[in-house]
């Protein structure tokens, strides 16, 4: 067996930043050189994100061929509405509700690898291959690894150390916040050995089990750029760079040359005619001003915020990603900041909470037209660009766990749910967010060389792979193989295929099937993580 | 530890035995029905959540641990591993999930 696809994700990866390190400028070599190699020698395209370019929805898009209205993951944050009460839960793999192509790939005779990517677990049982998820804290990667037993071939690994390659919850909750200058560099030095821990799984899993498609995801990108855009964006870069300034720069500048290296040698290990895809789930830009959208809906009376007394427990509550709210006087209201939604509250059939189901359009027509009479007093530009309908973004069997609305920023920015004043506040400092374009970029056997598509969109990359590993493209997938990605011999030799539908995922998955034990295990295991009061 | 091991007494210790097994914990006593999982195994939230996934996993089935984490609308400080063995127990004999 040997390895004929390549997958290497890019969290947040953007042309913006990937342009700038590839290009030589005055006789300097590239920060990525080897990147700058693949650009010139193979195929780029824009690659648009899910409606909300987020990490959830994005990513298990790429790894379904569906979009978030389909498969019904929409944010970190699950929440569930009871009476006068709003609980919230994590999303997991068990709430995707089609199929993956580790799946589709696994029961065509198709051996996969899957590292570090998010909501993979817990993993899939009909998984034909190796799978160590991303966003797992440390004590239960071996227990979501497989296949079983594989985990102590990784704890036998020169080097290896579970703490510093899993997701830590402390370290991911403290860099929400605007960090300090020596937190922030602190930040960004914490992802390099983290990311070589997941080059060497990569490395290792390619030269001992060469799979058939091996995919691995870098998601150091999306946090150094949150933390640190300000030094990585060239338009950002001031006049007189402060000392701090240039150490920040040049750490930067390290994460993406080693980034560069990790490439290097996984598509130099891996045969000769192998085909390498690389991919994000979003890009990135800057966000300037911070928008308390909730703080703006309770001027307009939608909501009212909980009254809460003066004790730690209360602080932490307050300072939690989710929503605090007096629910039983809260009509409209945002869950998440990552969820960039406002979700309308519908009265029940027990009668609590909410509008009356018959107002719903008028309320929601009333709640758009406030949203767009909300403008910046000195230009009259609207604060938020876009506000999109549930039904015109995320159409699908899963469409009824999507917000209702789905709001864009001006400035791309993800919403603030505190409760501070004043409702619109510009930052001190420019700080990362995130964009709908991402980066798709083809390269090897059959793939054309120095093109720039036109813009995809990030369903086609669960496409592109399948059809790279000689599958055909199930008939429901909403992506599609970019036949100008190929030159014309391969593609006779290779033709794109159309094949049947992806499977119903099993009744062990979380999805349209969850009971409502499963519902409250969920909430438990919320309100146990201190998410819940 | 007192008298013969239950079938439900040794799948859950074993379960506890592998989840931990890297935790780097320094066990004064061996695992077994008053062993309790916040003040000696070191359980965060999240720890006590996976066992139970791993509990599930194990049976295919659902349990509600809600039912055991959960008294009175607050959640359990700590929970003895022989509380949980009763919970499921019960859960089996009745096929009350």
């Amino acid at each position: 067996m040997s390895t004929r696809t390549l997958l290497i994700g890019m969290d947040g990866a953007t042309f913006t930043i990937l342009d700038e390190f590839t290009r030589s400028a005055e006789g300097e070599a590239p920060v990525m050189p080897y990147l700058a190699k693949m650009l010139a020698n193979g195929v780029k395209s824009k690659l648009l994100s899910t409606p909300n370019p987020l990490t959830p929805p994005a990513w298990v898009s790429l790894m379904t061929g569906r979009s978030p209205g389909h498969h019904g993951v929409y944010d970190f944050i699950r929440a569930e509405e009871r009476g006068d009460d709003v609980f919230f839960t994590l999303y997991d793999a068990r709430d995707c509700r089609t199929e993956t192509i580790w799946s589709i790939a696994s029961r065509q005779d198709r051996r996969i690898a899957a590292l570090n990517f998010p909501f993979t677990a817990p993993p899939a049982k009909d998984i034909d291959g190796v799978m160590v998820p991303g966003f797992i804290p440390w004590r239960h990667l071996r227990r979501n690894t497989r296949p079983k037993g594989f985990y102590d071939r990784l704890k036998a690994l020169p080097g290896f150390e579970a703490k510093e390659l899993a997701w830590d919850f402390d370290q991911e909750k403290q860099a929400l916040d605007e960090l300090s200058d020596g937190d922030r560099e602190a930040w960004v030095s914490y992802h390099l050995p983290r990311e070589m821990q997941w080059f060497r799984i990569a490395e290792f899993v390619l030269r001992e089990d060469a799979p058939d498609l091996l995919a691995v995801m870098f998601d150091g990108v999306d946090k150094i750029q949150h933390q640190a855009w300000q030094f990585i964006d060239p338009s950002l870069e001031p006049a007189e760079p402060s000392e701090y300034f240039v150490r920040m720069r040049k750490l930067c500048l390290e994460y993406f040359r080693q980034l560069d290296g990790f490439i290097e040698q996984l598509v130099e290990a891996a045969p000769e005619d192998v085909q390498v895809f690389l991919a994000s789930d979003h890009g990135f830009t800057a966000t300037t001003e911070v928008m308390r959208i909730n703080t703006f809906l309770e001027s307009k009376g939608y909501l009212s915020w909980k009254e809460m007394p003066d004790t730690e427990a209360a602080r932490r509550r307050e300072d939690s990603m989710f929503a605090n709210l007096d629910w039983a006087d809260t009509s409209a209201y945002c869950r998440t900041p990552s969820s960039n939604g406002i979700t309308i509250r519908v009265r029940g059939d027990d009668g609590s909470g909410g509008i009356d189901p018959a107002d719903y359009e008028a309320f929601r027509a009333k709640l758009v037209a406030d949203l767009e009479d909300w403008t910046d007093p000195e230009t009259g530009e609207r604060y938020i660009s876009e506000i999109h309908r549930r039904e015109d973004v995320f159409p699908g069997s899963a469409m009824n766990d999507a917000p209702d609305l789905l709001l864009v920023l001006r400035d791309h920015g993800f919403v603030s749910i505190k409760n501070k004043q004043p409702a619109v506040e510009p930052r001190e400092d420019a700080a990362g967010t995130h964009h709908p374009d991402g980066v798709l970029i083809g390269w090897g056997k059959g793939i054309r060389q120095g093109v720039e598509l036109g813009r995809r969109r990030i369903e086609d990359v669960a496409a592109i792979l399948l059809h790279s590993l000689g599958l055909s493209v199930p008939e429901d997938f909403e992506g599609r193989v970019p036949e100008e990605m190929f030159d014309l011999a391969y593609l006779e030799a290779h033709p794109i295929v159309e094949g049947p539908a992806t499977r119903k995922v099993g009744d062990d998955t979380a999805g349209a099937a969850m009971g409502e034990d499963e519902k409250d295990k969920l909430m438990a295991q919320l309100q146990m993580l201190g998410y819940m009061e | 530890m007192s008298g013969a091991e239950s079938v439900g007494e040794r799948v859950v210790r074993e379960i506890v035995e592998d989840l931990i097994q890297d935790w780097g914990l320094d066990l004064e006593e061996p695992i077994g029905r008053e062993t309790l999982l916040v003040a000696d195994l070191d359980f965060a939230s999240v720890d006590v959540i996976q066992l139970c996934v791993a509990v599930e996993e194990h049976y295919e089935r659902k349990m509600g641990f809600q039912d055991l984490l959960m008294h009175d609308g607050s959640y359990v400080e700590d929970l003895a591993l022989g509380e949980m063995i009763e919970f499921i127990s019960k859960k089996l004999e009745d096929g009350s999930v």
